[in-house]
Parts: structure tokens; C-alpha cells; sequence
């Protein structure tokens, strides 16, 4: 963390993506160019990615988090995905941070497949910049 | 990857180890020591590989335009590396890195690398380590390289000293813009690509860039630069400039352009390493002894003048030599 | 510990901060402008609305109708409580359905989901782990024949919320559904959304190319015109719009310019207004600000009656009349405390009854957190119900018309409305800043100022910027989950027809809708012929995308099977 601040040429780096058909991307690119102006390099994926694009970008770009966002009830069913091609691909120090539309019953769900944190939708954005910036493994 | 060591490091790279290519270029970011070392090991003289660098100012199409060129280069059986570079804001340092949401097509693809690189406040179009990020590329095994840079356009020259092919993209709409970029942009040109052709005022534009080009310095060995007409967005126009890459790039190798190419560019090289690299080892030794703070009070409290301030710090360093009066 | 320690523990754990509650006592609002930024007076008087300008506004039921299309209003008839449906296989969606009807709704309402509406079938790749997660995944006829089982088509008014380009194949579902079961197509009321435009900010941009939507949304409107003409062939959506954090003058400003794409269409097709006008509609947001919602529906209908009378030459009453249905602004609901959204919802629901609207959805109080249970319907319902037959807010009509205010605040609106339109004609026309991505920039900037204004409490949002509690560790009233064994048994059914249907005959209809789309000929009665043989939505609309130049797939990850 102290080594992130020192160095300058270090920049947090996240991949922020959709994931399956859904197409909300309100808050998807709004967490773009907040994580922006927190400083920190913001890759976005876009729509109509599956979880191996995903993690075929994160490793292309070398990125520290990765960020898919659900809005239509398909999180249960990619997140798992997700963190398995994670796991065949050896990214244990990347941060998995997913956002978007999620009923309180399925964060814990979510955190026990493996998701580091997640952040729904009425966030405010101080929390999610801290969250990152505190608990980067890299 | 810390574990490897640089000829492991450098043989994966060289296998075409996605994870390791990324892993270098990222240490190549954080100015690690240990990047340098492997790059020693990855550098080739200038050979087979195609270099082409897309240039011209955010709205010009440049992203579809290079997911066009991909997709041509591809569809010739050759594999593509690509460098993204998107402006990091000056003010909160961070950047949005945009340029796969264009080329999505290509995402799948694995003879197609792509690396997006946020400006750092470098100046001149590019980052500050492109070139390097470049020699990865090559490395790894890519046929062809290309740089697609931040896209203000009104100063993005730097590139054309990294590759062996610049592409200038304007549109339409520019309109006086057009008179305002001759200054840097045109002259370095080797194609230019006028794109959104569609577009009402196609004629004007045309005939302001032929004027444009006509203005600049005699061509150089024998190249007469190209306008070459695409809409991007449609994948018109996408073969003929591919022909006119590769023209050029004939012309270049044939007539000994590309020794020429390659001499200029180690020179610029060479004199951004040494100054790089004496800076370094001058502000590493400064460290902890004080001088360096030391010296700036004095310089601000008008002690001492920034000239002399300087010698007296290198004079630390070097003997003075006879030739110094 | 002691019981004298425990006391005192517990006395301090209540201790009161006096003077916070001293601040509240005196507090005022940090702002006085309405939620789209409009400044107001502090109160308006008689001087504000001088008599004269009672001309400008006509009665209810006169142009330009700002104080309502109708003289009686709800005094003639309810608005339809009609609240959207849409979950999981067909049968679902259906069975819900009717627990409404049974509730007391007055209307139905199916939403399509992802897949349906990127017009594939629920056995494509991709559209398997998305079938019926946000609505009914309809891919052929016996879909529909399920979804309306049982249900008098000629008696109930059903809407349908198919807003993409495959607005045509649910058209065609229908009506192959209605005229199989014996119903004369011409008697049938109802609603089909077919706004393919506004859709491509839904994230159907692949599914919604431009042209084609222009030509697929007129298509459903020209059949409407001439084989179904009780039915609104349009709800031209702009609560979409708004739901991408816009105000309420862009929201209609940019409605109205993709309302007059479909008409410029229909005009070139060689439709005179007056023929097809009356059965245009719109889908409008109602947001938190009461009467900043009011006076933008009052706006809008005096705007568009302006533009159909003075622009298009519409001389039939009909025509210029601005006929809307409502859905409460799902963005301005939170998961923090979800009970709050009821109230939300109920004060939206009241901007929209006393703007005049002729059919209401309700948000259910879980929107930010997964399709509504059926207790979250249900109370959706009853906040209609109590509104409609409790609050006597339906006795008259236009009630806030004569407010010094509100009339104020419809002319302020009206105002800064013309004044989008202006900013869009100045890059072009609506189609070029579509085209141009400029419409894209607007949403991505007017997002992220939404997002800053909560960050920096310029905007309240009760339970999130203020008011703060712990996390909820459950939802109130349960989460709403699809059954995956009844999504499994439609896409299994689905695999099934392929195999067993007569396949020649479906060759021979679907290449029949390619050429005739290739000849740029209207598609659904083609639809309808295929349809009927066993051709699924994704088939009919891949054929006709074919046509168009497009790739048979809009996510291209499967070829045309013809």
C-alpha cells in the first residue's frame, strides 16, 4: 500500500467490463471516470464479454482489479465462472470488486465464491476508492 | 515473475508468454530495474517487423481505423501487436483507457496482442516507455506492430520517430484545423488517411491537405505521401491504405530507408538513455546526502544561480576535462 | 457486571446530542431548485399569471391541451392500472399475470427480457443463462399461445414491452396467437412499445442498428395502421432516457426528436398524419420532484400538440392529443432501506395522476434489487389503488391548473425543452447525434454529475447521504428468483420444435420474409406465414437482418440454419 503511494509510475490499474447480454452500463461508465479522477488507470471492456474475455484482458493489461458489473439478476450465475477461469489463469493477487444490482442476501453468497467485495447500486464513491486502494494485493 | 530470472523472463517473452509479455511491460511502467535488464536481452536490430504508428486527434476515427487494419493485417496471415495510448489527466493523474471498447472484434483473436498505455503525463503523443513497450512486442514474436497515439493532434510528432510508418488521420470537419496542424503533423506523414469520407466537405478538406502536403520539405527519398480515402466505420477504403503501408514499406527497405530509419532512431534512443540514465545515477547518489535540497534553497534564495548550482554538482562527478575553458 | 454499571452503560449509550437536534430544529433546505437545476421565486402570486395567459393553456380536452386530453378525466374513466410482468418461462409470467388481474389490476403488462429482445432464441449460447431473468423470453408461437392462454384477447387491453427491433416478431406472434384462436385482429386493444431508437441506449445497440430500427419500428406502426387500428403500435419511451440521469427537459426533448424520426418515416411511406396520429404514444418517467413532473407532462402536451398541429398540419383532435402511460423512475429508488422506495413510488405515482396519465406502472419497492416478489407487486398495486380511491385527487381534472406556480413552472419547462431542441438541431438533427455519438456524451456526462451531486450532498437521497443506517442483512419481503427448472424446460421445448417442425415448409416462409425485406416490403405479414410454420424470433429476425446487410446474429456467434 505504502509502495503504491511512494512511486508514481505505480498506478493502480482496474478492468471494468459487462458481462453476458445485460446492457446497463450507466454505472459502469460512471465508475470509470470516478476511479479516473481517483488517480488510477481505468481499462473498460464494454458489452458482451464472456468471463474468459474478461480474464484474457486482465492478463493482457497486467491489471491489479478486475470489475464486472451485473444489473439484471446474472450475477450468480457468471460470478462463479468467473472466479474459476481467475483461478486457472493464477490470478490469486488480483482484487475481484463486482458491482451493480445485488439483493443483501446474495453478497455473502458472492464473497464465498470468491468476490473480494462488493458494491451495489446507491454507493457513494469515497468507500469504493478507499476499499481498492487499501486491499490491493499486488 | 519476481521468481524468474531475466534470461527465463526473456525466453518466455520470446516464446510468446502472454503473461510475461504484460508482466515486462508493467515493470517497464514502474521504471524497474529489472526491465532494463531484460530488454538488454529482447533488443533486435531493426528486421522484419513492421512498425506503423496511427496518429491525429480524438473524434478523427483513429481506434475504428487501427480494428480495421487488424482485421486487414490478419486476413494477410499476420499476427499484430498494439499500443494504446489515452491521455492521463493532469490534474488527478488517472486515465480511462478506452481504446479495446473499439476493437472489441478483436479480443478473441490470439495472433492479435493489445496493450492499452496511459500517457503519464509524457509529452508527444505517446508514453514514456512506448518504445520500449514496442521492442516487447516485437519480441514476442508480432509481424506487426502498430501505435495508436493520444489523439489531441496538434503535436503528436513523437511517434514518427518510433516507426517506420506514420499514419496521419484526418476528417472533414476539421476545417481550419487543418492549416493550424501542418506545422507538426504533416511533416511527418507517410500516409495520410482521410477518413469519415462520407462526410459533407470532403472535397475542401481534400484539396487543403493536398495543398498542406505540397508545403512541406521535398519529399524525403523519392516518397510522394499518399491520401488515401476510408470511412472506418464501414471498412471502405481499409484495402488501399494497406497497400499503401505496404508500399511504403517496400520503399523504405529497398531504398536504404531503413538503415536510415534505424540510425535516426537509435540516435534519439541513445540520447533519451544516456540523459535518462545520467540523471539517475546523479539524483541516486544525491540521495540522502542533502545536497540536492541544499542546492534548490540556495538557487531560491538567490545564493547561488541554477548554471553554476549545476556545475558544481557535476563537477562532483566528472573530472573537468582540458577542453573546458 | 454490577447492575449499577449496567445502568449507567446503557444511559450513556442514549446519550442525545442536543445541539445536532437544536440544528435540525432550525434547519432549511441547502436548495430551492428543482431537481432537473430550474430556479423558482420563493411563491408566486396572481401577478405571475396575468389572465391572458389562460389562452395558452385551452381547458382539459382543448388544444393544446396542456391541462389534460380529456375534459372529464378520471371522472370518465380510471387510468389503467397496469403493472409490468415479465419473469422466467411463459407459463410464469402468465400465472402472475392473472394473481394481478385477480388483485385488482385493470391492465396487463409483459415485459420481454435480454434475450427476447436482442431477438434471440432462449436456446442460443448466450441467451441460456439469461432466459427469463429480467421478463418473458417469447421465441415462437406456442410461447406466446402460453403466455395468453385462457385470456379474452378481445376484452383485455395488453400491452406489450417489446421495445426493440423485435417489436416486429411479437407483433407477429400476436396477432398468428389471435387469429388462430378466432379473433378478428381489427377489434384488438393494446399496446406494443416499438421504440427500436431509444433502445440502443438500453444496451441493444447491436440488436437496434439505426436504419433498421427506423424501418422495423415503422413497419409495426404501418400494420398497426392498417390491420389492428384500436391497437397503439408505439409508447415512444422516454423514461429510458431519464433513466440514464438526464433532466426532465432532455428527457423530452430527446423523446419527442426520436418520436419524429418513426413520423418522418411514416410521411415518407406516404401516410398522411392524420392517419396514423391517433394511436401514437409515449412512456413517460414521473421522478421525485412532484411538481417539476407535473409541469413537464403539462409541457409535453402542450408542446406536441404545437408540433402535430403547426409542424405536421394534424387537424384531427386525436392527432395532437399527448397520450402517455407512466412507469416511477426506477433510478431514483436505492437498496438502502428499500421500505423508503414505497414512498418514493407513491409520490411519483401522484406527479403522474395529477399530470393526467392514462396508465400507470408502479416500481415495486426491490427494483434496485431484483424483479419484483409478488408482495412487492402487489403493493406496487395497492399504492394505485389507494391513490385512485382514497386521496379524492380524481375528482378533478388538471387539479394544479390556475397555480401560479405550476403554470409558471410549465412555461419554464416548456422553455428549456425548446431550448434541447435547439442544441440537438445545432449538431445536426437527432439522427446525427445518434449517429455521431453525440446523444452517448450527453448520457455519459449527465450520469456522472448525478453520481457527484449524491457524493457531494448536493442532492439528498434519504438512507444514503443522509440518514445513513447499517447495511440491511436481508430484503423485506424476500428476493425474487427465476425457476431455473421452468427456464429449462422452455429452452428444452424450444430445441424440441426445431427438430419436430414440417421443415420445408418453415425453409420456404422464412426465405419468403428474407426477399421480402430484401425488397424493403413491410416483414410482418411475412412474420406472421412463418411464425405460424414453427419459425422461432431469432430465425425471423436474422432473416431480415440478412437482408439489411447485418450479420445473421447480433452477438455473431451463430449462422443462419437456412
Amino acid at each position: 500500500m505504502n509502495k503504491i503511494k511512494e512511486n508514481k509510475d505505480r498506478k493502480i490499474k482496474v478492468l471494468v467490463s459487462k458481462v453476458g447480454l445485460d446492457g446497463h452500463d450507466r454505472g459502469a461508465k460512471v465508475i470509470c471516470s470516478l476511479l479516473k479522477e481517483a488517480g488510477m488507470e481505468v481499462i473498460y471492456l464494454g458489452m458482451y464479454q464472456m468471463p474468459k474475455d474478461v480474464i484474457d484482458a486482465a492478463i493482457d493489461e497486467d491489471v491489479d482489479v478486475i470489475g464486472p458489473s451485473f444489473l439484471s439478476g446474472e450475477h450468480l450465475v457468471y460470478t462463479p465462472i468467473i472466479v474459476e477461469e481467475m483461478k486457472k489463469a493464477g490470478l490469486d493477487d488480483v482484487l475481484l470488486v463486482v458491482g451493480g444490482v445485488i439483493p443483501v442476501e446474495d453478497i455473502s453468497t458472492l464473497k464465498k465464491m470468491g468476490v473480494d467485495e462488493v458494491f451495489t447500486a446507491g454507493s457513494l464513491t469515497a468507500p469504493i476508492i478507499q476499499y481498492i486502494k487499501e486491499n490491493i494485493r499486488r | 515473475m519476481q521468481e524468474m530470472t531475466t534470461e527465463e523472463w526473456s525466453r518466455k517473452v520470446k516464446e510468446g508468454d502472454r503473461r510475461a509479455v504484460a508482466k515486462l511491460i508493467s515493470a517497464i511502467e514502474r521504471k524497474e530495474k529489472i526491465a532494463r535488464e531484460v530488454l538488454k536481452l529482447l533488443y533486435k536490430p531493426v528486421g522484419k517487423t513492421v512498425t506503423v504508428g496511427v496518429t491525429g486527434s480524438a473524434g478523427s476515427g483513429k481506434s475504428c481505423l487501427v480494428s480495421c487494419l487488424i482485421t486487414a493485417f490478419r486476413k494477410r496471415g499476420k499476427t499484430v501487436g498494439v499500443v494504446a495510448v489515452d491521455p492521463s489527466s493532469p490534474f488527478t493523474g488517472g486515465a480511462f483507457l478506452a481504446d479495446r471498447l473499439r476493437m472489441q472484434a478483436h479480443g478473441r483473436d490470439k495472433g492479435v496482442y493489445m496493450r492499452s498505455m496511459a500517457s503519464r503525463g509524457y509529452l508527444g503523443g505517446i508514453a514514456r516507455g512506448t518504445v520500449d513497450v514496442m521492442r516487447v512486442i516485437e519480441a514476442m514474436g508480432s509481424d506487426v506492430v502498430i501505435v495508436e497515439t493520444v489523439g489531441t493532434g496538434q503535436d503528436e510528432v513523437e511517434v514518427a520517430r518510433l516507426v517506420q510508418t506514420c499514419i496521419v488521420v484526418l476528417t472533414p470537419n476539421m476545417g481550419d484545423d487543418i492549416q493550424a496542424m501542418k506545422a507538426g503533423i504533416m511533416e511527418i506523414a507517410q500516409v495520410v488517411v482521410l477518413n469519415k469520407s462520407d462526410m459533407p466537405g470532403k472535397e475542401k478538406a481534400l484539396l487543403d491537405v493536398e495543398i498542406a502536403l505540397k508545403m512541406r520539405s521535398a519529399p524525403e527519398d523519392g516518397w510522394y505521401v499518399p491520401i488515401v480515402l476510408t470511412v472506418a466505420t464501414e471498412e471502405k477504403g481499409i484495402d488501399k491504405l494497406l497497400e499503401q503501408i505496404e508500399k511504403h514499406q517496400s520503399h523504405l527497405r529497398k531504398c536504404v530507408g531503413l538503415r536510415k530509419f534505424a540510425f535516426r532512431k537509435a540516435e534519439k534512443e541513445g540520447s533519451v538513455l544516456v540523459k535518462d540514465e545520467i540523471e539517475r545515477i546523479i539524483f541516486d547518489h544525491l540521495k540522502g546526502t542533502g545536497l540536492r535540497r541544499k542546492y534548490l534553497d540556495r538557487i531560491v534564495d538567490g545564493e547561488i544561480d541554477p548554471y553554476t548550482a549545476v556545475e558544481e554538482v557535476l563537477s562532483l562527478f566528472f573530472k573537468k576535462s582540458s577542453k573546458e575553458g | 457486571m454490577k447492575v449499577t454499571e449496567k445502568a449507567e452503560a446503557a444511559v450513556q449509550e442514549k446519550t442525545v446530542d442536543w445541539d445536532k437536534y437544536l440544528a435540525a430544529y432550525y434547519e432549511k433546505p441547502k436548495s430551492s431548485l428543482t431537481w432537473s437545476g430550474l430556479e423558482v421565486k420563493e411563491v408566486y402570486t396572481p401577478a405571475d399569471l396575468p389572465p391572458e395567459k389562460y389562452r395558452d393553456m385551452g381547458d382539459p380536452g382543448q388544444y393544446p391541451y396542456t391541462r389534460g386530453i380529456h375534459r372529464n378525466m378520471f371522472r370518465g374513466r380510471y387510468w389503467t392500472r397496469r403493472e409490468v410482468i415479465g419473469m422466467g418461462s411463459p407459463k410464469d409470467t402468465h400465472d402472475r399475470s392473472k394473481l394481478l388481474v385477480d388483485e385488482g389490476g385493470s391492465g396487463l403488462n409483459t415485459i420481454a427480457d435480454i434475450p427476447y429482445e436482442m431477438g434471440l432464441d432462449a436456446d442460443h449460447p448466450w441467451a441460456q443463462n439469461e432466459v427469463g431473468l429480467t421478463g418473458v423470453c417469447i421465441t415462437n408461437m406456442y410461447d406466446m399461445e402460453t403466455l395468453t392462454a385462457d385470456i379474452p384477447l378481445d376484452k383485455v387491453s395488453w400491452s406489450l414491452i417489446t421495445a426493440s427491433t423485435a417489436s416486429v416478431v411479437t407483433m407477429a406472434q400476436y396477432a398468428a396467437v389471435a387469429k388462430k384462436r378466432g379473433y378478428d385482429l381489427k377489434k384488438l386493444r393494446g399496446t406494443v412499445q416499438n421504440d427500436p431508437v431509444h433502445f440502443r441506449y438500453c444496451g441493444f445497440r447491436p440488436a437496434c442498428p439505426l436504419d433498421l430500427s427506423v424501418k422495423l419500428g415503422a413497419d409495426v406502426m404501418e400494420y398497426c395502421t392498417k390491420e389492428m387500428p384500436l391497437w397503439y403500435y408505439t409508447t415512444v419511451n422516454l423514461y429510458d432516457l431519464r433513466e440514464q440521469g438526464v433532466t426532465a427537459p432532455q428527457e423530452v426533448a430527446f423523446g419527442f426528436l426520436i418520436a419524429r424520426l418513426y413520423i418522418d418515416e411514416l410521411i415518407r411511406r406516404g401516410y398522411k398524419v392524420d392517419d396514423f396520429a391517433q394511436r401514437f404514444a409515449f412512456y413517460v418517467s414521473c421522478h421525485i420532484d412532484i411538481f417539476e413532473e407535473v409541469s413537464k407532462i403539462r409541457a409535453a402536451r402542450r408542446i406536441w400538440a404545437k408540433l402535430m398541429k403547426e409542424h405536421y398540419g394534424a387537424q384531427k383532435a386525436s392527432s395532437q392529443q399527448f397520450r402517455f402511460a407512466v412507469h416511477t423512475a426506477g433510478c431514483s429508488l436505492v437498496p438502502q432501506q428499500p421500505l423508503n422506495n414505497i414512498v418514493r413510488i407513491a409520490y411519483q405515482a401522484l406527479a403522474a395522476v395529477l399530470g393526467g396519465v392514462q396508465s400507470l406502472h408502479c416500481t415495486s419497492y426491490d427494483e434496485p434489487v431484483c424483479l419484483p416478489t409478488e408482495n412487492g407487486h402487489t403493493q406496487a398495486l395497492r399504492t394505485q389503488q389507494i391513490l385512485a380511491y382514497e386521496t379524492g385527487v380524481t375528482n378533478v381534472a388538471d387539479p394544479l391548473g390556475g397555480s401560479y406556480y405550476i403554470e409558471n413552472l410549465t412555461n419554464q419547462l416548456e422553455e428549456e425543452i425548446y431550448k434541447v431542441m435547439a442544441e440537438v438541431e445545432k449538431v445536426g438533427g437527432m439522427y446525427e447525434a445518434i449517429r455521431t455519438e453525440w446523444l452517448d456524451r450527453v448520457f455519459e456526462n449527465e450520469a456522472l454529475a448525478r453520481q457527484k451531486e449524491i457524493d457531494e450532498r448536493d442532492k439528498i437521497l434519504v438512507g444514503v447521504n443522509m440518514f445513513v443506517t447499517e447495511q440491511e442483512t436481508e430484503t423485506p419481503l424476500g428476493v425474487q428468483r427465476i425457476s431455473k427448472e421452468s427456464v429449462r424446460q422452455q429452452i428444452e421445448m424450444v430445441k424440441k420444435l426445431k427438430k419436430e417442425r414440417n421443415s420445408t415448409v418453415w425453409k420456404e416462409k422464412i426465405l419468403a420474409l428474407k426477399a421480402a425485406a430484401e425488397r424493403r416490403e413491410n416483414v410482418i405479414p411475412y412474420m406472421i406465414e412463418a411464425t405460424e410454420v414453427g419459425a422461432t424470433t431469432g430465425e425471423m429476425m436474422g432473416a431480415v437482418r440478412l437482408a439489411f446487410g447485418y450479420p445473421y446474429d447480433p452477438i455473431e456467434i451463430i449462422e443462419a440454419p437456412f
